[in-house]
């Protein structure tokens, strides 16, 4: 049966291997490069100004780069899970090759299973590969920037996109079991596990563990320590804040600007504050604006994770995927063995 | 070698196939003991539930009722019961990229009873080269590769759903004969639907006709033509007929009745001429009963119409 699932899988295997060689050789180019440019900034991290401006222009020289490597990594489960998963059972069933295969005398759960830890695994390690060269990579980044909670940079690093890679295998198999067709079973493997990431992403992860809660005093320095102010549908709200004693924690959740009653701000003082304030000729990133409406005495409440929980989250993520590609196993399993072809 | 104390190849026993909720009832209560040793032939129109049948014997569907013990245990029941039985699925499926000689190392790798020596000496004997790729083979080749894929795993019962459906004439006469060769030296049962008598009487020595969903008449092949008779009387002369005698078909031509009858156990004098039945007359008679045009006209036109019903 091994023989089988090798023979099946060798060209997608040598394909995935170029791939694979290809990102590394790309990988440890940037890794060295980020090396470099980590050497340069350190050289010039005389002085505070000094110092915040190297930093600056160092995040500036790799911040875009490794983003967009961080979103193409999140892309590599996903085309792995649409590309060697879904096509994995579907492909024989179109074919009709599975009446050839399950009547050797291997049962069909051990026919799926071998076929899922062959090609599974081949999958994990790719994307595991990957993720860990680019974790490297990005490594002197990383303890620069230290924004390793952002969406895409947290499944882009250590064990996540292992667990992830596991996870949309097991999805395109099973999709291929159901669908019985290898263009709708890769269809909704690519659409259902980025629909998927982004959920769990974003409504999963912040409550992995329970937040620690905190109340920000918006003082015109911590405004203008926050990234943006206000929104287009013109909601009092500030983002990017900071917390003064945890500085690099993961802000899960920001409240809106409120007042010290416990109320959100009125819309139309905030408005006022943003479009028109008072010229005092206060500088930093919203000048009068921030002065205009620290005079309200506002604060925001906010729930975070410290950076301490990093590995905890990367753990636990891993899990949970791990465990969820169990369960898809499981089902697809008990699905070929009782009814397959109803 | 099977003996005459073997489990029944067949044993079937108010079996039942819908496909879906709502589906099609694609097999109606079927009652079959079938004795190791056959070869059975299973004819019927398209779509009469041949498929339906020999897909339950090798496990890749499950009844929705009664029961089916082949060999007996259940279907496709672990690996050792996977074994005993070779399956060649209608079309004879292979994989299109793996050589011929691939498809022997995949029997090899797939089966502990594997008879590698067989198997090449019969990829020889069809002529097939080892090292051509499945997907550019003849269908008369690819079934040629799928019957010893089947075979050479020695099992006790092969199962061939139409095989010869999509062959030409001379392939599908050297496929039949292969076939043959393969069930003689295994000593196996087999099992080999088509919609053509034609194949079934060459090879066959006991017949199920299978029409509508439903088993028609099953039973040795001789025992089958000493047991049916064609009977012509006057018209309406077959209303008195001795108890026992069962009218299949009757074709009225003229002022004459032709019947196909069923003597059963009756030994008693019958009160018309009869003359030997032949398989196909026998066949085409329960067929176009299970169709319900038992006086219609010509038989070819009424297997015409079983064709255009699917």
């Amino acid at each position: 049966m091994m023989w089988l699932s090798w023979r099946q899988f060798r060209v997608q295997a040598l394909t995935g291997a170029v791939a694979l060689a290809v990102i590394v050789a790309y990988l440890v180019y940037l890794g060295t490069d980020v090396r470099e440019g980590y050497a340069v900034f350190q050289a010039n991290c005389h002085g505070v100004a000094d110092c915040a401006q190297a930093k600056a222009q160092f995040r500036a020289t790799y911040e875009n780069t490794l983003l967009f490597l961080a979103a193409g990594l999140a892309l590599v489960p996903a085309v792995l899970g649409t590309f060697w998963g879904a096509p994995l059972i579907a492909r024989e069933l179109e074919g009709n090759t599975h009446t050839l295969a399950w009547n050797q005398s291997v049962t069909r759960p051990r026919w799926l299973l071998t076929k899922v830890l062959v090609v599974g695994l081949a999958a994990m390690l790719l994307t595991g590969v990957a993720g860990a060269m680019l974790t490297w990579a990005a490594a002197p980044f990383d303890e620069v920037v230290k924004n390793q909670f952002s969406t895409f940079v947290f499944g882009a690093r250590y064990l996540a996109p292992i667990g992830y890679a596991a996870l949309a295998f097991t999805l395109g198999t099973l999709a291929g079991l159901l669908l019985r067709r290898t263009l709708p079973a890769m269809a909704l493997t690519l659409v259902g596990f980025i629909a998927f990431q982004f959920f769990f992403a974003n409504v999963v992860r912040p409550s992995l563990v329970p937040a620690e809660h905190a109340t920000l005093p918006m003082t015109a320095e911590a405004i203008n320590e926050a990234q943006n102010l206000g929104s287009i549908t013109g909601g009092s709200v500030i983002n990017g804040v900071r917390i003064p004693a945890a500085p690099d924690a993961w802000i899960a959740e920001t409240s809106p600007l409120r007042t010290p009653d416990g109320r959100t701000i009125d819309g139309g003082k905030f408005g006022a504050c943003i479009n028109n304030p008072p010229k005092t000729g206060a500088s930093g990133t919203f000048g009068d604006a921030a002065v205009c409406l620290a005079k309200y005495n506002l604060h925001v409440d906010v729930s975070y994770q410290p950076t301490s929980r990093y590995w905890t989250f990367q753990v636990l993520e891993t899990v949970v995927y791990l465990a969820l590609s169990g369960v898809l196993l499981a089902f697809s399993l008990v699905r070929i063995r009782r009814r397959v072809m109803s | 070698m099977p003996h005459a104390d073997s489990p029944p190849v067949f044993h079937a026993t108010g079996l039942a196939k819908k496909y879906g909720r709502r589906g099609k009832q694609a097999l109606v209560d079927v009652n079959l003991t079938i004795p190791a040793g056959r070869v059975i032939g299973l004819v019927g129109p398209n779509g009469a539930g041949k498929s339906t049948l020999l897909h339950l014997a090798c496990g890749l569907i499950e009844p929705t009722a009664g029961s089916l013990t082949v060999l007996g245990s259940r279907p496709a029941a672990n690996a050792a019961h996977l074994a005993r039985v070779g399956f060649v699925a209608q079309n004879t499926p292979v994989y299109g990229s793996f050589s011929v000689a691939e498809h022997l190392t995949l029997g090899a790798k797939m089966n502990p009873g594997w008879d590698q020596a067989l198997a090449e000496r019969r990829v020889r004997q069809v002529g097939l080269n080892p090292g051509q790729r499945a997907g550019h083979l003849s269908g008369g080749q690819r079934a040629q590769l799928a019957l010893t894929i089947a075979a050479a795993k020695r099992p006790e019962l092969l199962i061939f759903d139409e095989p010869a459906a999509a062959l030409d004439p001379l392939a599908r006469k050297g496929f039949l004969r292969n076939l043959m060769d393969f069930v003689r030296e295994l000593g196996a049962s087999a099992v080999l639907s088509s919609h053509l008598l034609d194949d079934i009487e060459q090879v066959c020595d006991y017949l199920i006709v299978l029409c509508d969903s439903r088993v028609q008449v099953a039973g040795d092949v001789r025992a089958l033509l000493t047991g049916h008779a064609r009977m012509t009387a006057p018209r309406g002369g077959l209303d008195r007929l001795p108890p026992g005698v069962e009218v299949i078909r009757v074709e009225n031509r003229g002022h004459h009745s032709h019947a196909v009858i069923r003597t059963g156990a009756t030994s008693g004098p019958l009160p018309h001429p009869v003359e030997p039945v032949s398989l196909e007359e026998l066949v085409l008679a329960y067929m176009s009963r299970a169709a319900g045009m038992g006086t219609g006209a010509g038989a070819d036109v009424e297997t015409e119409a079983w064709e255009t019903q699917r």
